[in-house]
This record gives C-alpha cells, sequence and structure tokens, in this order.
C-alpha cells in the first residue's frame, strides 16, 4: 500500500514538473521590467562611484581611481540592462517558460 | 484657508512609544506600527481564509489561493523545481511589500517602504542570503558566479570584474528600486492633490473649475496608477529574489 501511494506521488510529481505553465504574470510585466533596468543602471554606476571613491580615499591615487571605476560601474549597467533585454526577449520569443532559464546568465 | 506645502511632511518618523534600552533607539514608530499592522493584516486574512478549506472554495479561500499560486509560480518559472523550500520566503517577501505599499496608499497612514532603512534591511537580507546560501550549497564553486561560461579566456578577468560590479550593485538597486517608486509615487500624489486648493484660493472662480475638472481626475488617474506601481514593486522584489537565489543554487551558468 505504501510503494503504491508512493508511486502515485512521483507519478504526480513528474506530470506537475513535465507541465508547461502558462506564465502568471502578463500583466504589467513591461513596466516592471523597466523598473528593473533603470534601477539596475543606476545601482552599478552609484557603485562604481562608491566604489572608486572608496579606492582612491585608502590608496590616495585620488583622480584615477573614481574615473576608472564609475566608467566599470557605467559598462556594468548597460551590460545589466543588455542582458535583462535579452533574457526578456527569449522569454517573449518562447512559448514553452520552461526552457528560457537554464540560458540565463550566460550572455 | 492655510494649505499645508510640504510633500515630506508625510515622511517623517515620529516616535509613538519611546522605547529605549542600553543606548539604542528602540522606539514604537509610526513605520514600526504600520508594518505590525501590515503583517497582522496578511496572517489575519490568510488565517481566515483557510480557517474552514474546502475542495470547492469560498471566494475568499480562493483568494488567498491565488495570491498563493501567483508567487509559487514565480518561483517555479525561475527556479524550477530547486525552488520548492524559498517559495515561503519569497511569499513573504512579496506579501510584506505588497500590503505595506497598500497600505501606505490609504490617506492617513504611513508607507514604511518610502524610507531606505525598510527596503534596504530587506536587500541585504537577500544579498546576504545569496552569498550564505551560495557558499553553503557549492562551496568554492560559487565564485563561478563571477566567470560566466562561453567567454574567450582573455577577456575573462575584465568580465570578472564587471560581473563582481554587478554583484554589488545588486542590493543597492533593490532597495533604492522600491524606496524611491514609492516615494516619489507618494510626493507627486500629494503635490499635484495639492494644486487643487492653491489654485482654489489663487483663482476664485476659474481655479476651483480648472482643479475639480483637470487636476482632480488626474489625480484620481495617478492614484490607480500608484496601485499598479504598488503590486509591480512586491513583484518584481520577488522575481529578483528568485533570480539572485537561482544564482545561489547554480552559479556559473
Amino acid at each position: 500500500m505504501g510503494d503504491d501511494l508512493n508511486e502515485r506521488i512521483a507519478k504526480a510529481q513528474a506530470e506537475l514538473d513535465a507541465q508547461t505553465r502558462p506564465p502568471v504574470r502578463d500583466t504589467g510585466k513591461g513596466l516592471g521590467l523597466g523598473f528593473r533596468m533603470a534601477s539596475d543602471f543606476v545601482a552599478a554606476v552609484i557603485v562604481g562611484a562608491l566604489l572608486g571613491w572608496g579606492i582612491d580615499a585608502l590608496f590616495g591615487t585620488t583622480p584615477w581611481g573614481l574615473i576608472v571605476c564609475l566608467v566599470l560601474g557605467f559598462i556594468t549597467g548597460v551590460r545589466l540592462m543588455v542582458r535583462t533585454a535579452n533574457e526578456a526577449g527569449k522569454t517573449a520569443g518562447d512559448a514553452d517558460a520552461g526552457k528560457v532559464k537554464d540560458e540565463g546568465d550566460g550572455a | 484657508m492655510m494649505v499645508s506645502a510640504d510633500p515630506m511632511e508625510q515622511f517623517v518618523i515620529q516616535r509613538w512609544l519611546p522605547i529605549h534600552i542600553g543606548g539604542l533607539d528602540l522606539s514604537f514608530t509610526n513605520s514600526a506600527l504600520f508594518m505590525t499592522v501590515g503583517i497582522l493584516l496578511v496572517i489575519g486574512f490568510l488565517a481566515f481564509a483557510t480557517s474552514k478549506m474546502s475542495t470547492i472554495p469560498t471566494r475568499v479561500q480562493s483568494l488567498a489561493e491565488i495570491w498563493f499560486q501567483f508567487v509559487d509560480g514565480i518561483v517555479h518559472d525561475v527556479n524550477h523545481k530547486d525552488g520548492k523550500p524559498y517559495v515561503p520566503l519569497v511569499f513573504t517577501i512579496f506579501s510584506f511589500i505588497f500590503i505595506a505599499n497598500l497600505l501606505g496608499l490609504l490617506p492617513g497612514t504611513f508607507a514604511t517602504t518610502s524610507h531606505v532603512a525598510v527596503t534596504g534591511a530587506m536587500a541585504l537580507f537577500v544579498f546576504a542570503l545569496v552569498i550564505v546560501l551560495g557558499v553553503w550549497k557549492n562551496g568554492f564553486k560559487f565564485l563561478k558566479i563571477f566567470t560566466p561560461s562561453g567567454v574567450p579566456w582573455w577577456l575573462i578577468w575584465f568580465v570578472a570584474i564587471i560581473e563582481f560590479f554587478s554583484f554589488l550593485s545588486r542590493p543597492l538597486s533593490l532597495a533604492m528600486r522600491l524606496f524611491a517608486n514609492v516615494l516619489g509615487g507618494h510626493v507627486s500624489l500629494t503635490v499635484f492633490a495639492g494644486f487643487i486648493p492653491q489654485l482654489a484660493v489663487g483663482l476664485p472662480i476659474w481655479g476651483v473649475a480648472i482643479g475639480g475638472l483637470l487636476v482632480l481626475p488626474m489625480v484620481v488617474g495617478l492614484s490607480a496608477l500608484e496601485v499598479l506601481i504598488a503590486f509591480l514593486q512586491a513583484y518584481v522584489f520577488a522575481i529578483l529574489t528568485c533570480v539572485y537565489l537561482n544564482d545561489a543554487l547554480h552559479p556559473g551558468h
């Protein structure tokens, strides 16, 4: 009896996992994506500025740490936005929601 | 007629029950009160909705089910099967932010999520959890999040620096987005609503007409937008928590 139940649970679970759930969230998805990109970009630039400032204060390399890290932060911000856009494009282009995430952060 | 002019006044923290323990200021503030109210509302609603469970759900029960399944769906979409243990965490974060945002929209309440202390605490918690979980589950391999696969060797050091920056920017991004949106939404609502009495006082007859016919519908529309944003911010916070947890579970994709 116990084995039977386990089998049934395993079978039901497999069916659940195999299901391609329709994406639950379509309303306002684009708006959410926009918020995400905007604040990711700003945050990356701010982190660059803070890190550069900190390095300058620690090692006395005054303008250079800030300049280099600010540029790096800017690059990071653009990269984050491009990555988010790519992922969103993939999710939108792919009807099967289950396949998408595996390539998530590979870009 | 006196018109309250300062749109930032609504964000002032007031100590309603001063508690000082060993030099620490642990006073019960208006912010703390509305956080407590929000949490109690969530717990109360869910407890009420699930108190008399039936296979054919009542309206309240199906509302609770939709709520839970929505969050469960987010976690499932991002983390697939591995996400199951983190559904309660994401559900808590989502519900708290959602209810706190909605509560803050009611007149006379305090928007707890408009303070970077609250959103920052949640963001840092997620950040710390990702690090602890990543190191615990993967050990040294957790560092792979800084070296994504498929990058040529002569570029990897540069990508690693960029990835490090993006890793550090996560808590800032999480905290900033939530608090800035709630703060900005409340300020713009207050400022636009403030135009109505200002117009009425400044331009005796036309001011009332302009204020009533043009500004008031706009404020109503803005309020609706704020409700949407209240939900969206909770949703974005929840989905990003899942995305970051995914990095901790599977570094180096």
